[in-house]
């Protein structure tokens, strides 16, 4: 089981966050960063889109929300906050969990829990708290000319990820 | 109403869990910063807007941080809140003790549902404040001052997060002789969730 991508998409579908584990990152030449944009706003679109129509198929009472998106080459993990913000993250389709009796349900609850964990210890902690953070003015790519706006890399958000992320058993 | 109750108490399970800072600090800090702003602006209309806009930064940042605790706790906050009511009840039993520590009511729901009031027994911000008598000689009249405007602006940044747009008004201040605190808050609209600009159609 590997994770493939993690993204953080706000309300407005800016990308807040974005990052790549790729055993195979080193083989490609640097990808062009508009192509890297276009996908993003791809994968927020369809986002978008599906939770609209998960909302209009839920039946009355039940409490709508968009857990993965699988597909043959891999599944997208997602969780949205009431507050608008999504996280993403992309994996491949084969859980390996230590114990094969598992059935998929756990599967999937274990990465709502880590998405919730990630959003709630990491994202709050380090970028919330963070007295530069400022809703929608953040920098993505680092290579933007606007001096003063907010940077995830100025928190270490990004290392507590990585260590996090790395702490779960199905990453490699 | 069980929802009522279920909000106090989550409210309360929260508050334990939150780290603590000094009461007095708090308000003093508070107090200070209030001071600075009427000796720059003098207008106390203009340091109500800045207090609000401070507020608002505030209530931007405070709403993630709410979110995030109260559904990990499995609070309930999973069904979203059906309509301005439970809005209401969440914001003041859970929001107000959460990150106040004070019990806050609700009520005077207005007839079309659109608009409520918070009530504050006791505010910590203004322990120690006296605001100062009107002065005869046409100084800054500092009765025109909203003390704890801030939390019209915590309110209205927290609301704008979830898409309700309200408006927050301060009506009864302890400060001023009434018996207790009102915010009065309105909701103005209820915002779409778009696409940002990056999404336009060409």
């Amino acid at each position: 089981m590997t994770v493939h991508a993690f993204h953080i998409f706000d309300r407005k579908g800016k990308t807040l966050f974005t990052k790549r584990y790729s055993s195979a990152v080193k083989n490609q030449p640097v990808q062009d960063v508009e192509l890297l944009s276009e996908q993003r706003k791809l994968i927020f679109g369809m986002l978008f889109s599906l939770r609209e129509l998960v909302g209009s198929l839920t039946p009355e009472g039940e409490s709508p929300a968009l857990q993965s998106v699988k597909t043959g080459a891999g599944t997208l993990h997602c969780y949205e906050t009431i507050s608008g913000l999504r996280i993403a993250l992309y994996t491949n389709n084969n859980p390996n969990m230590g114990s094969t009796a598992r059935n998929l349900d756990t599967s999937k609850t274990s990465f709502q829990n880590a998405l919730k964990h990630i959003y709630s210890e990491l994202w709050v902690d380090c970028v919330v708290r963070s007295p530069l953070y400022r809703p929608g003015d953040i920098q993505v790519d680092g290579h933007g000319n606007d001096v003063g706006r907010f940077d995830i890399r100025s928190t270490n958000f990004e290392k507590k990820l990585d260590a996090y992320l790395a702490s779960m058993p199905w990453f490699r | 109403m069980s929802s009522k109750s279920q909000a106090a108490q989550a409210g309360q399970a929260l508050w334990a869990k939150m780290p603590k800072a000094n009461a007095e600090l708090f308000a003093l800090t508070y107090g200070s910063l209030v001071t600075e702003l009427v000796r720059d602006y003098e207008d106390p209309i203009e340091v109500n807007a800045q207090l609000d806009r401070i507020g608002h930064s505030i209530g931007v940042r405070c709403v993630d941080e709410f979110l995030s605790k109260a559904d990990v706790a499995g609070m309930g906050l999973t069904t979203q809140c059906q309509n301005l009511r439970d809005t209401a009840e969440v914001v003041a039993k859970m929001g107000f003790k959460m990150f106040l520590g004070i019990q806050a009511e609700v009520g005077a729901f207005s007839q079309d549902q659109r608009c409520f009031s918070i009530y504050l027994q006791d505010n910590p911000l203004s322990t120690f404040v006296e605001l100062p008598e009107d002065d005869p000689s046409g100084g800054e009249d500092l009765r025109r001052l909203k003390y704890s405007n801030l939390y019209c602006g915590v309110i209205r940044g927290a609301l704008e997060q979830v898409n309700l747009k309200v408006d927050c008004n301060i009506v009864r201040d302890t400060l001023k002789g009434d018996e207790l605190n009102e915010i009065r808050v309105e909701l103005k609209e209820v915002l779409a969730d778009g696409a940002g600009d990056d999404y336009k159609e060409e």
